[in-house]
């Protein structure tokens, strides 16, 4: 186990002093992988741990964005206070959404349905409220501050991703090694023994949703005051819905480093490729790539790149 | 695997420095296989394009991509940028797959790779993420084609315009349709306006209606009927037309619903004075021109467009055809124009300097371009003052090709006759 945290505690001083040797773009390479990883973990509190699959964390990362934005322009509420807001909103509609599901005993297909239906229905609100940019989506004014949540540079972003990424993997582990985690997981593994076991399924299950929708909703705010555009479409949309759950499924579903694993493979995978290819005149071959590996590792890997890396890592972190 | 086998994939040491000699040379005398000492090899200039190469506007993005780099050949078989030493341009390729954090970080990509101006990228949202970090990065930006009014309102320092604004295009239809009065002598007095429900339809018609109200023209709207995306029967659409009885119809539409609403239009015998789409694409395409055939005629449509007639698009044109065959359409013509405003900013600057570049940027006064329009001038915003739309309308002509003609401004006008009314669809 100590070698485990001394590994852990290499990589991130690894990683805390990147910036000072990788150019602004390498840069932008690491903080959507950051981004999509802490989005991925959002996600697999949910569907890793409770087994009940979400297709609609769009709506969270939507909410985060608008909520601290709006609340931004027309308050001049700093987004770092105004991303809670968005949260505890995002909460209360994860928690809505968790009753509807959980409540009537929506299972599997019938649940994935209500989160898509859910994330759609809120797109199409949005488009229409002038308030909130309706279709042509929200600009943000670029005022670099801290305050403001804008920089100049994309160090601040890095070093802020990286912590959005580290406090996700915290509040994960301990939700793992709590009564709370493991009660989600017995539900994951058989609800209906679980709950004959004495687990107040319903409760557990709604305490998984309102903690991953406050975490998906912080990563809305940050993709918002670094994108500096929001839209229905890419705020709500279905390619979201996917792009989300993607690296969580590669890396290992239900697992603490999954999703971590999974963004660390697979968003520079498809930067790099998507460089590499349009040099030689070849564009979208990297999304057939990117395609391709993702069936391989479904079919052949199913338990996610995670199981496969603690193996070879197990002689090292195993000897005492 | 056996040693014999190994022995063989394998390079031993002397293989290896055999052929990486060679390539070492072969990579030096590609790099300096002029001898520098005959002229002062100019430096080459990097401009980076980002365009939505693949995802769902893949078609109309490669054709942009393919307009920046023919432009960009153009140039530099011309000699370069002259007062830098015949420089040439290099562009450097970027795909935003139509995602706004992709095209950022392809944006990313391309100034770390030396671009010293960007250009781009079709979309309103990717341009958006691109202008922002086009500021953030002190990185001049040129947007080709990008029409919301909203991302030159920040007041940007690095981001230009060539492309007609949202509002400029509603404003255009507006004085065209006035013109259309004017010229015709005849004044619709009721009016439908009919559009798709999509962002593009609802904001380009509420827009128009707007701008309509408050011109104080003495016409009435008695039908606004809106309709889903890819319908597939607008039969009870065209019948409310019908009742209402207009003198003339607005629509907004793509090209699958038009071609439905003009056929049920026709079955349904709606008589009108004429059909005028305020900014409609679908109804001037050459699919849509050649399958319509009679029914497509007269209409008018109030669009950024081509000036065919320009010796810039006569060239660009004819590039176009000798790679994919096909002709020179809106977008891509905006796109070849892209690299020709910087080509003649740079010329002006004689540097790659930031500064410079802004300054003579600002000073554009660029007259040699192939659309439809003034001489490309940017306001304090950023926006071409030159930018406008034509008014076109489908007239008879043996040749398919040439059926879509300009109407007006008349200065580029390719018919001096405007078919206002029109002959009803029933009987031409």
């Amino acid at each position: 186990m100590n070698r485990t945290y001394i590994l852990l505690g290499l990589i991130l001083a690894v990683l805390l002093v990147l910036p000072l040797m990788l150019s602004k773009y390498m840069l932008g390479i690491f903080i959507m992988m950051y981004y999509y990883a802490y989005l991925g973990q959002s996600w697999n509190v949910l569907t890793g741990y409770t087994g009940h699959i979400s297709l609609g964390h769009a709506l969270y990362v939507g909410i985060g964005a608008y909520t601290s934005v709006f609340l931004a322009q027309r308050y001049g509420l700093s987004p770092w206070i105004g991303m809670f807001a968005g949260g505890v909103l995002a909460s209360l509609i994860g928690l809505f959404l968790g009753f509807l599901g959980f409540r009537f005993g929506l299972r599997g297909v019938y649940f994935v349905i209500l989160t898509i239906a859910f994330a759609e229905i809120t797109r199409l609100i949005v488009s229409h409220i002038d308030a909130l940019g309706s279709f042509t989506g929200i600009f943000l004014d670029f005022n670099p501050s801290f305050k403001n949540f804008q920089f100049k540079g994309n160090i601040p972003y890095y070093y802020i991703s990286l912590g959005f990424m580290v406090m996700s993997l915290i509040v994960v582990r301990i939700l793992e090694t709590s009564k709370a985690g493991r009660f989600m997981v017995a539900i994951r593994e058989d609800e209906e023994a679980a709950k004959a076991l004495g687990v107040n399924t319903f409760k557990y299950n709604m305490f998984a949703i309102a903690v991953s929708a406050f975490m998906t909703s912080l990563g809305g705010c940050f993709y918002a005051n670094y994108i500096f555009y929001l839209h229905p479409n890419t705020m709500f949309g279905m390619s979201l819905n996917i792009e989300l759950i993607l690296r969580p499924i590669v890396g290992g579903l239900g697992t603490l480093f999954g999703p971590v694993v999974g963004s660390f493979i697979l968003t520079p995978l498809s930067e790099v490729s998507r460089a590499y290819f349009a040099k030689g005149g070849m564009e979208g071959l990297h999304l057939v790539i990117y395609g391709i590996i993702t069936i391989l590792v479904v079919l052949f890997m199913p338990k996610g790149i995670i199981v496969y890396l603690k193996k070879w890592l197990k002689p090292i972190l195993s000897k005492e | 695997m056996d040693y014999k086998t190994m022995k063989q994939n394998s390079i031993d040491r002397r293989t290896f420095l055999k052929l990486s000699g060679a390539a070492g040379i072969g990579i030096a005398a590609s790099t300096f296989g002029v001898p520098s000492f005959l002229h002062a090899a100019p430096e080459t200039i990097k401009i980076g394009s980002i365009q939505p190469v693949t995802g769902p506007l893949a078609i109309i993005g490669q054709g942009t991509r393919l307009g920046n780099q023919l432009a960009v050949e153009y140039i530099n078989a011309n000699g370069g940028i002259k007062s830098m030493g015949g420089a040439k341009i290099e562009l450097l390729l970027g795909d935003s797959e139509s995602k706004p954090e992709v095209g950022r970080q392809e944006a990313d990509r391309l100034i770390k790779e030396g671009a010293s101006i960007l250009l781009g990228p079709f979309q309103s949202d990717v341009a958006m993420a691109i202008a922002t970090l086009a500021e953030q990065r002190q990185v001049p930006f040129v947007m080709d084609v990008a029409a919301l009014d909203d991302i030159t309102k920040k007041g940007y320092e690095h981001v230009f315009r060539i492309f007609i604004t949202s509002g400029g295009l509603v404003a255009g239809a507006l004085k065209y349709y006035k013109t259309l009065i004017e010229i015709s002598g005849v004044t619709p007095a009721t009016a439908v306006v009919a559009n798709v429900g999509d962002a593009f339809g609802k904001g380009m018609s509420d827009g128009f209606l707007k701008m309509l109200e408050s011109s104080g023209l003495p016409i009435k709207i008695v039908e606004r009927i809106q309709y889903p995306l890819g319908i597939q029967d607008l039969s009870a659409e065209v019948a409310k037309i019908k009742a209402a009885k207009p003198d003339i119809l607005f629509p907004v539409s793509r090209p699958g619903d038009s071609v439905i609403l003009l056929r049920e239009l026709y079955k349904q015998k709606v008589s009108l004075m004429g059909i005028f789409g305020p900014g409609s694409p679908g109804w001037y395409e050459p699919d849509f021109v050649k399958d319509m055939d009679k029914l497509a005629y007269h209409t008018l449509v109030n669009v950024p467009w081509i000036n065919p007639s320009s010796p810039s698009y006569q060239r660009g044109n004819a590039a176009f055809q000798k790679a994919v065959g096909k002709n020179l359409d809106t977008n891509s013509a905006y796109a070849y124009t892209g690299p020709l405003v910087i080509a003649d900013a740079l010329e002006r600057a004689g540097s790659t300097k930031r500064e410079a570049i802004l300054k003579a940027l600002r000073e554009t006064n660029f007259k040699d371009h192939p659309v439809v329009g003034g001489p490309v001038k940017f306001d304090e915003k950023g926006d071409n003052t030159g930018a406008m739309t034509a008014l076109i309308q489908v007239q008879p002509d043996p040749d398919l090709q040439k059926r879509v003609k300009i109407v007006l401004p008349k200065e580029f006008a390719q018919s001096d006759k405007i078919v206002f009314p029109a002959p009803q669809l029933w009987e031409r």
